[in-house]
């Protein structure tokens, strides 16, 4: 088959990325209203002549009774001190305001992007002598510098125009320089390099590209403080008096008795005039961030949605377990969006001094299963069925108040890779204090420092570090540190969502060890999450194995492994590497995990399965009870042992 | 594995050190991070050597050493018998097109603006390869398919973000593979990918020192991993190989306190096997203060007096199996 | 690398620029047409023996700045003339003993001048600062906290709007309003109050420091709303604050406790940066509220084109704003603990 040629290929990417563009931006309604208020100027500015009824200045004389006149039928607007039509004068100020934003905007941005981009492309000397350079004209003020300027040479246009660009140029370095830096940093760029491209191919090929939206967006700015910056310059009286902008129209009314004559509409319209362009292009902007540099403006202190379970008064099977998650579903709802079926009808167990092993890869729901469990998902997130026993209650079915006297003080969790989950600007001790405190607000105070020293050196911490900052410390120790804290207020369950994933092997190896040791010491039950199936062998006692957001496989650690019954852990296993067994080709399973809001039909794993058969893409297995609490979902059982 | 294929590659004491920041206004000392501190290495045609160890190990400044990517500081290294060890950039270019790098990130490899036949295409590009655009093309399904992204054309003119974690990985082992190159440097190719994808990309590798016979440095902290694949195994420890052999002999008869230590903590998916594990105490220490003596003797679990004086040399157990410590003996 | 290695840094850098300042302005002023210190002795209106005085005094008999009447500072060596008596040094050493030359307009000197106004400008960027500070700010967390409602994009779209107000057209609209309602049409005080007790006396500064100040705290308000609102957003979205909700800390203790100090950071730095550009809005709202203050200085120079005073204003707003980024910058040093290890 005669494949497309490159010529044809690239002008295909390049309609089709316009048209995405042109897509996201019209969801954004800041965007859409700055764009259609902007159009409107440029529309006045350019028909101007045959919107206006009169001529800008016209040389029929005007007599003293024509000043300031109120807005009639003959002038829209009311005229102005010298008689003439403020509506006339108000639409033609639009093209001085437009020539000046647009044409200083442009050096402005023509400096800033070259200085910004020098800077932080070739760094050393260059970036120190352009970055101090740059900040200096950014400390001194640009207004009283504009004004001495062109107070000392000529007050023309073309040369208003050219001192504030000249001026204008200084956050955009800043900016482009920053994004620049960022943009080089990235791997793409030394892989790049690594190809053997040189500086400037990389520079246009792969620094330009990801520069320029932020480029186009100051370019936006930059028109609108020019506009602002000349209106101002002609207000106090610097204006090119030959162009009558909309600050010399304010100029002159406010000179010239307009307040004192009580003629408003001088007053008001042209400076409308200024607003509405400004406005115009600051939605312009915000609407092009959202689109270029799309932020999600989503947060953990959003409010939740509440719990639906549809089955009321549902009571627990095994009262004398510690934890009982029954048929537990979770959903990501977002506007106009089909909601992610993330988790759906998992059950599991776990009894006191267990260690749970919750097995699955990326987007197999385990995250959320976790967070669902001390209902801390995020805002989106909502827990559309089943229940979560805990001490004879219902987690699910408690508010923020309940939920925050059991959270920590009988069920904590240490989340993955704490290189965030401690706050950088207090000290790990004082963290430790704070979750104490929280759930024993009278724990005598003097004593805070022995016991937060006592949790750290359970972990390995010396007690002189209690005080340091969590940059401080290393990954390892802020790691312990969190598992410390965790334990603070001696809860009865741990879930450790993927603690040590991020960690060298010898450092998994200690923690894997304390919490060990922790768990046998203190009788803790845990909930240990990773994809990691080694850890799990040595570590837990039973296994749940988790697929697209369902269980596959849910038994005893010996009997996951040694006797696996569903398709996924059987290839799982054989995909793991075994260090007594070096030469034990891996295997993979082809493929990838599915859309949980896009699921096929039938079995979740069945696109992948090697055994799949006709029922498997039809409908979705129950979850069958084998012999030993052997749980698996999968058709193939249904067959050998109904339950 | 044939042992009588030429040396393609020699490192000689290989050094890089980075200007270390100053932790105080008065301190004069100039205080260096020793990545690499003294490596020496063969490698031979269409080999494959595993480069394992755990962070501040200098396996991935190693490898940025090795493609050129950074300058080192002392040493030698020595490419089809040309010594590329300092090379301006137009000698330096010539030379990518013969040792190619596999990235760690699939997510952050790949210019998210550019399409995949850009992405495959861009390195004929910069080395002015092809006459025209047919026979670019030609070269970059070739490379593709040798890849595993087949039918080529359903890639072409995707973007990186329509692509999984093992298809991007693949694109980027194809724009490595379209300039025919003799080393394939691969740092953490698959530690980024879920676990069941991983042998995907390992295997592929496995096929391409066959198929092209390209020699593959794989980096990895990941012991278990490179089992079925790599020929000899290099144990690294702040800056240092402290072991080196064929697989096996790492794996089944470590000589160095630092591998066996490292062998027994890797978990095993074997639950009837939790076996005897030598964990360290403490954290590799500060690449900028290098232990006096043997590196390792602060953590060793079987240091004496003498290895904190003495800095040991890399002793022989067998033709290809060396070990860098004064107490391991030929019993074990 | 620790604190006061940094503080000594920034210190020696801010007095580098003012540095870069008072040449800059030098050169400016007596280089360009229209040179004013020329023009200024020509003033028919002074005595023969004056101007004689004032060309000694400002040096305006010797060369600029060496040898040549030229920029041209290079051949130091070969020059014969003491460099200390180049126009420049004696602008220089004026300078140091606060000598800014004499007003054209009210032939008064014009340090004195500036430095009555300094306090009245002071005066009014601290109060409209303070207010618009903490009206941004409050307003940032409100929205911040009620992300995505309708609260939210209310106080995102009031912000810019009021972010696109320029400055004296707003001073301009509300003054109109004011007079209609019977506040003061200008000035800082009415005259003869000085005669009135102390109160009445700062009652009557409020009543006139009002609409001015109303006018500042609209205009920036909007941006500090929309820094502390994306700054707060970034913050409550760290893994920190899903550690303090499992910790079982509440809302509010989260807002108080883990997220505002961060929070505060990035605006700080904000302010920082700003200040050059909330003088621009001073000169405004003090020219249209005719507030004594050095921005209205600047107007009334430009108006009359009274250079001397124009110079003195410029240099006193340049070197009040860069001493005042360095404080903020140095604040930003000690709130952030990450600082030490830079």
């Amino acid at each position: 088959m005669q494949t497309t040629l490159q010529s044809d290929s690239t002008q295909n990417e390049t309609t089709k990325r316009t048209e995405t563009f042109v897509q996201t931006f019209s969801k954004s309604h800041t965007g859409l209203v700055g764009f259609w208020m902007l159009v409107i100027v440029v529309v006045a500015a350019v028909f101007a002549p045959w919107i206006t009824p009169y001529e800008q200045s016209s040389s029929t004389s005007v007599g003293v009774e024509d000043i300031y006149q109120p807005p009639s039928v003959d002038h829209w607007f009311g005229t102005d001190d010298a008689g003439q039509d403020v509506f006339t004068n108000f639409i033609f100020g639009s093209r001085v305001s437009l020539t000046v934003g647009f044409f200083a905007a442009f050096i402005s941005i023509m400096i800033g992007g070259l200085v910004g981009l020098i800077a932080g492309f070739f760094g050393g000397r260059w970036e120190n002598t352009l970055m101090r350079f740059t900040d200096i004209m950014l400390v001194i003020p640009e207004l009283p510098l504009l004004v001495v300027i062109v107070a000392l040479t000529q007050p023309s246009l073309s040369n208003i125009i050219l001192v504030i660009g000249l001026l204008g140029w200084t956050t955009t370095a800043r900016v482009v320089r920053s994004q620049t830096l960022a943009v080089k940093s990235r791997k793409f760029v030394l892989r790049a390099r690594a190809i053997g491209a040189g500086k400037f191919h990389i520079l246009r090929r792969h620094i330009l590209p990801l520069v320029m939206p932020i480029l186009v967006i100051q370019a936006v700015l930059s028109i609108s403080l020019a506009i602002l910056n000349e209106s101002t310059l002609s207000f106090i009286g610097l204006g090119d008096p030959a162009a009558l902008s909309w600050g010399q129209m304010l100029n002159f009314a406010f000179g010239r008795g307009a307040m004192s004559a009580g003629a408003w509409w001088a007053l008001v319209v042209p400076g409308f005039g200024i607003v509405w362009v400004v406005l115009s292009l600051t939605l312009l902007g915000q609407g092009l961030e959202q689109v270029l540099n799309p932020r999600l403006d989503t947060h953990h202190l959003m409010p939740g949605k509440p719990a639906i379970q549809k089955e009321a008064g549902a009571k627990p099977h095994h009262p004398d377990a510690v934890l009982e998650v029954q048929n537990l579903s979770i959903h990501y709802v977002n506007e106009g969006k089909k909601p992610a079926r993330a988790v759906e009808n998992i059950s599991l167990t776990l009894r006191q001094g267990e260690l749970l092993g919750l097995v699955g890869e990326s987007g197999c729901g385990k995250t959320t299963l976790m967070l669902a469990l001390l209902k801390l998902l995020p805002a989106a997130g909502q827990i559309v069925n089943g229940n979560i026993f805990y001490d004879g209650k219902d987690l699910a079915a408690m508010n923020e108040a309940e939920l925050n006297q059991v959270r920590w003080s009988r069920i904590s969790i240490v989340f993955q890779g704490a290189m965030n989950a401690l706050n950088p600007v207090r000290t790990v001790g004082d963290q430790i204090a704070e979750a104490i405190l929280q759930h024993d607000p009278s724990f005598a105070k003097d004593k805070i420092p022995a016991r937060v020293s006592e949790l750290l050196e359970l972990v390995g911490i010396t007690s002189e570090q209690r005080d340091h900052y969590p940059h401080q410390y290393s990954g390892g120790m802020r790691q312990r540190a969190m598992i410390a804290m965790a334990l603070a207020c001696e809860p009865q369950i741990i879930i450790a969502d993927e603690p040590t994933t991020a960690l060298d092997v010898m450092i998994q190896a200690q923690i894997l060890e304390l919490l060990d040791s922790l768990r046998k010491k203190l009788g803790l039950s845990v909930i240990f999450v990773t994809h990691d199936l080694g850890v799990v062998a040595e570590l837990c006692d039973h296994v749940l194995v988790m697929y697209g957001g369902v269980t596959a496989e849910y038994a005893g650690v010996d009997v996951v492994y040694n006797d696996p019954k569903h398709p996924y852990t059987q290839e799982l296993l054989k995909a793991f590497p075994d260090l007594t067994k070096p030469k034990k080709k891996l295997s993979s399973i082809p493929g990838y995990p599915p859309r949980l809001d896009n699921l096929p039909a039938g079995c979740r794993f069945a696109p992948r399965c090697p055994r799949a058969f006709a029922p498997c893409h039809i409908t979705e297995p129950k979850l069958y009870t084998l012999k030993d609490n052997h749980a698996v979902s999968c058709h193939l059982i249904e067959g050998a042992n109904a339950n | 594995m044939p042992t009588k294929l030429e040396k393609i590659l020699e490192v000689q004491g290989l050094k890089k050190y980075f200007n270390a920041p100053r932790t105080s206004l008065f301190s004069r000392e100039e205080l260096h991070v020793h990545a690499v501190d003294g490596v020496n290495l063969t490698l031979r045609r269409s080999e494959v050597i595993a480069l394992v160890g755990e962070s501040g190990c200098g396996k991935s400044t190693l490898g940025l050493l090795l493609m050129g990517l950074e300058e080192p500081t002392d040493g030698s290294i020595i490419f089809e018998g040309q010594d590329i060890t300092h090379l301006n950039d137009h000698e330096r270019k010539s030379l990518r097109r013969k040792i190619q790098m596999v990235f760690q990130d699939p997510y952050e490899s790949l210019n998210p603006t550019q399409t995949i036949g850009e992405i495959i295409t861009e390195p004929l590009i910069v080395h002015g390869i092809g006459v025209n655009e047919q026979e670019r093309h030609e070269r970059v399904v070739k490379a593709m398919e040798d890849a595993g992204l087949k039918p080529a054309d359903v890639y072409l003119n995707r973007y990186p973000h329509e692509l999984s974690g093992g298809q991007r990985q693949r694109v980027v082992i194809a724009a490595a593979l379209v300039l025919e190159p003799e080393i394939l440097v691969a740092d953490e190719p698959v530690s980024m990918l879920d676990v069941s994808i991983r042998a995907e990309v390992i295997n592929l590798l496995a096929e391409l020192r066959i198929t092209r016979q390209i020699a593959v440095i794989f980096i990895t902290h990941d012991l278990g991993s490179v089992g079925f694949f790599a020929d000899r195994v290099a144990v690294m420890y702040l800056g240092r190989i402290v072991e080196i052999g064929t697989m096996l002999e790492v794996l089944e008869k470590p000589k160095h306190p630092y591998t066996r230590a490292l062998l027994s903590v890797i978990p095993v998916p074997n639950p009837r096997l939790r076996h005897e594990r030598i964990i360290l105490k403490g954290e590799t220490p500060n690449p900028i203060n290098i232990p006096g003596g043997c590196r390792f003797h602060p953590r060793c679990p079987i240091a004496v007096d003498v290895c904190k004086i003495s800095d040991p040399p890399m002793r022989d157990f067998s033709k290809m199996h060396q070990s860098a410590c004064l107490l391991s003996d030929d019993s074990k | 690398m620790n604190r006061t290695r940094i503080i000594l840094r920034k210190s020696a850098w801010a007095i580098f620029t003012i540095f870069i300042v008072i040449i800059f302005n030098f050169f400016l002023f007596r280089v360009l047409p229209g040179d004013p210190a020329r023009a200024g002795i020509r003033d028919p209106r002074l005595k023969k023996e004056a101007i004689e005085a004032l060309q000694v005094k400002f040096g305006l008999d010797k060369p600029v700045i060496n040898c040549f009447e030229t920029l041209n500072p290079i051949k130091l060596g070969s020059c014969t003339i003491n460099p200390m008596e180049t126009q420049f040094f004696i602008y220089a050493g004026n300078l140091v003993k606060g000598e800014l030359g004499i007003s054209y307009h009210t032939n008064r000197p014009v340090a004195d001048v500036l430095a009555e106004r300094l306090w009245n400008t002071i005066l009014l960027i601290g109060a409209g600062q303070i207010l618009s500070i903490l009206l941004g700010v409050v307003l940032g967390i409100v929205a911040a906290w009620k992300a995505r409602t309708s609260v939210d994009y209310g106080a995102v779209t009031a912000s810019l709007i009021a972010w696109s107000l320029p400055t004296f057209w707003l001073g301009i609209i509300l003054l109109f309003w004011g007079s209609t309602v019977g506040l003061p049409v200008g000035g800082k005080a009415t005259p003869g109050i000085s005669t009135y007790p102390l109160i009445q006396q700062w009652a009557d500064i409020a009543k006139h420091m009002f609409l001015p100040t109303l006018t500042y705290t609209i205009v920036y308000m909007g941006e500090y709303t929309l820094i502390m609102r994306s700054s707060l957003i970034d913050v409550l979205s760290e893994d920190y604050i899903l550690t303090a909700r499992a910790k079982g800390l509440n809302s509010t203790q989260i807002l108080r406790d883990h997220a505002l100090k961060n929070a505060m950071l990035p605006l700080v730095t904000v302010i920082a940066i700003n200040l050059g550009f909330t003088v621009a809005g001073v000169i405004q709202i003090e020219s249209v509220f005719s507030w004594p203050g050095l921005g209205s200085a600047i107007f009334e120079a430009v108006i009359r084109r009274d250079f001397p005073m124009l110079q003195g204003a410029f240099l006193l707003i340049a070197v009040t704003v860069i001493l005042a980024n360095l404080l903020a910058d140095l604040t930003y040093t000690f709130l952030d603990p990450r600082v030490n290890v830079e």
